[in-house]
């Protein structure tokens, strides 16, 4: 999966994304020989053109609609140390960061398919402590509790967004993906997201199955996993 | 690797196969956690994988009919109005088999964390209520094939798993989920793919065997060499084992391709009388079920090895119109060059399948000919078409199209 961050805060008005410029475009594939065309496209090309047809659409319904998907590029000029200092600040504040997926070409281009993560919604308090059996630290199960709270707002955002367009031919697609919970989890988890406004679209339940085969057919854009990669991707404990 | 799927790559990315090892491990905490007696879904990539789909499961005839005259926003409306829900607090219940500690009470429970306990008595608002179940998925029936396997090898996950797959709109899922609360099935697996094709998700479970009322998805599941069929409901209610699961196959075009059959259609019984004495010896070529029959045997040979060949919850049925002297030999032939075996092969020679069947008591039935599950259904058996072959062009003997290139 691409650890690559996407960073969104709401202040009021548009649904604001920063993105970094290496993302949208492909840098290390450029030979010395090339000429002056366009840049390749890098892995968030699909995800931003997803994003302009949802913002087309919106426009469509209501001229003066203001919430909006906005895009801004951060060129990356960053060293590695730049970067990290990116992350952590995203921490600090508490901004809200989703997981851009990696994109290949097949993706689709006009339907921005949004994930949110299941366990992350659907597990209450109690239940994660349960998780310290199994090689999550203290600090990892804190920061998953933390992440349910930045999800709200991204969320509620995209319900507004998302009651703009009906059921069928949406430009908009949600879902809801649990990797670890029970069938009950993942209904808390849609109830949740009903009660913050927004009825998703699609439902997966995977108790316990890899997930990476299931979400090569879901496609999506970005994934909301309050830093369940990280704890995943981290080596298990000896 | 488990061989109930052969087919399964295994992961090569070093990172992705520990994430996966991760998931699986904060899973089987989180069930383990779960104060309740059911056990947790097994590994995937080890279990015999059976996706149903939501009519198959619940009778949504009502529904239906809400979606094809009013349309799709008026159908979500619908189920969202009769879910089981009262805000926060979900009321469970359990079906009766005498457990629990206060029967005569009905318990909300605040986290929905806890799987339900207690067996309560039918309380139902005006608006909650939970879908009617088909009774077509031998769940009991797995599970206990499951439990058995379980006490015999219990660091085994080579069991039977069930995993609703439906284009259903996520909002129904809630009712859906409610449903199978309601009636305690071991369900916890689900895709709800909003209106998409399930197929590709059939595919990313390792599905063994995929059962569906829609005829399309089954020929698609088919054509990705998925076993698959379409559920027919009996006219009438049998009573069935709850204790060992029954499963008959109808062997041309459904076990084995239909290369005889189109013998029959086009040439008449003489020539293939003819012509499977002539190749007794060559086994015919493999039918969309064979899969599903192969993933049947592995999980009684697990049985067969602890000594229970005579106490054995799985039990396996060929039901063919072939009659044994002439045309039996070759079906035997070919089943034992597979490696398989069937525990009671019934050649009918061109007798109705109905009476037998419903004197066998399968759980399901399996034919390609729609001629065939009329008359099993006719008489209480749940039978599954499978639309394969040449079969398909005709209707009792007779061509119902013209004739069209084979595929």
């Amino acid at each position: 999966m691409a650890v690559s961050h996407l960073f969104v805060q709401n202040c009021a008005g548009p649904l604001m994304i920063a993105l970094q410029y290496n993302d949208l475009f492909d840098l290390l594939s450029i030979s010395t020989s090339t000429n002056t065309d366009a840049l390749p496209k890098g892995r968030a090309f699909t995800f931003i053109k997803a994003v302009q047809t949802v913002n087309e659409r919106l426009v469509d319904q209501n001229k003066t609609e203001s919430l909006l998907f906005e895009v801004i590029l951060i060129a990356k000029e960053c060293s590695e140390e730049i970067k990290m200092k990116i992350v952590e600040s995203v921490k600090h504040y508490g901004i809200p960061a989703a997981l851009l997926y990696d994109q290949a070409d097949h993706h689709v281009l006009n339907q921005l398919k949004v994930i949110f993560s299941g366990d992350v919604i659907g597990f209450s308090e109690d239940s994660l402590d349960s998780l310290s059996d199994f090689g999550f630290g203290e600090t990892q199960i804190e920061t998953f509790k933390a992440a349910k709270i930045c999800v709200k707002e991204f969320a509620v955002l995209i319900g507004q967004m998302r009651r703009r367009f009906g059921h069928e031919n949406s430009p908009l697609c949600t879902c809801v993906l649990s990797v670890w919970g029970s069938r009950n989890i993942c209904a808390t988890a849609l109830k949740t997201l009903r009660e913050w406004g927004l009825d998703v679209d699609e439902v997966y339940c995977l108790a316990g199955a890899p997930c990476s085969p299931i979400l090569a057919v879901v496609k999506p854009h970005i994934l909301w996993d309050g830093g369940l990669h990280n704890m995943r991707d981290s080596s298990a404990p000896s | 690797m488990s061989e109930i799927k052969p087919t399964v790559a295994t992961s090569t990315d070093k990172n992705e196969a520990t994430a996966e090892e991760k998931d699986w491990a904060a899973a089987k905490a989180h069930f383990e956690s779960l104060k309740s007696t059911k056990p947790r879904p097994p590994k995937p990539r080890y279990a015999v994988t059976i996706g149903v789909s939501s009519r198959t499961l619940f009778d949504m005839v009502a529904e239906r009919k809400i979606f094809q005259e009013e349309g799709l926003e008026k159908y979500v409306q619908h189920q969202q109005d009769h879910e089981m829900n009262n805000s926060d607090r979900l009321i469970l219940f359990t079906k009766s088999v005498g457990l629990g500690p206060n029967p005569s009470s009905s318990r909300p429970i605040d986290s929905l964390n806890r799987e339900p306990f207690g067996h309560v008595p039918s309380y139902w608002k005006k608006h909650e209520k939970p879908l009617k179940l088909t009774k077509d998925l031998p769940d009991r029936a797995l599970m206990t094939v499951n439990e058995r396997l379980r006490k015999l090898y219990p660091d085994s996950e080579e069991l039977f798993d069930i995993v609703l797959m439906t284009n259903n709109h996520a909002q129904v899922g809630v009712r859906l989920i409610n449903s199978i609360n309601h009636y305690d099935l071991t369900i916890e697996r689900f895709c709800m793919t909003g209106g998409q094709s399930p197929i590709g998700y059939l595919k990313a479970y390792m599905t063994n065997l995929y059962l569906s009322k829609d005829s399309k998805k089954v020929q698609e599941a088919i054509e990705e060499g998925i076993a698959a069929a379409i559920m027919f409901k009996p006219e009438m209610e049998t009573q069935l084992s709850e204790t060992q699961l029954r499963v008959a196959f109808d062997g041309d075009a459904v076990l084995f391709s239909d290369e005889s059959e189109i013998i029959v259609k086009q040439h008449g019984l003489d020539m293939f009388f003819e012509h499977e004495k002539l190749n007794e010896n060559t086994p015919l070529a493999k039918g969309p079920l064979k899969c599903f029959l192969e993933a049947l045997g592995k999980l009684q040979k697990k049985f067969y090895a602890k000594n229970e060949r005579l106490n054995c919850p799985i039990r396996t049925f060929l039901v063919t119109a072939r009659s044994a002297a002439s045309s039996g030999a070759r079906v035997l032939k070919t089943l034992r060059s597979w490696g398989l075996e069937i525990d009671e092969a019934l050649f009918l020679a061109g007798a109705p399948k109905g009476p037998l069947l419903q004197k066998i008591r399968p759980h399901i039935f399996f034919d390609d000919q729609m001629f065939h599950i009329e008359g099993a259904k006719d008489m209480g058996t749940i039978s599954a078409h499978v639309p394969y072959g040449i079969g398909q062009k005709y209707n009792k003997g007779k061509l119902i199209e013209p004739e069209k290139q084979q595929k």
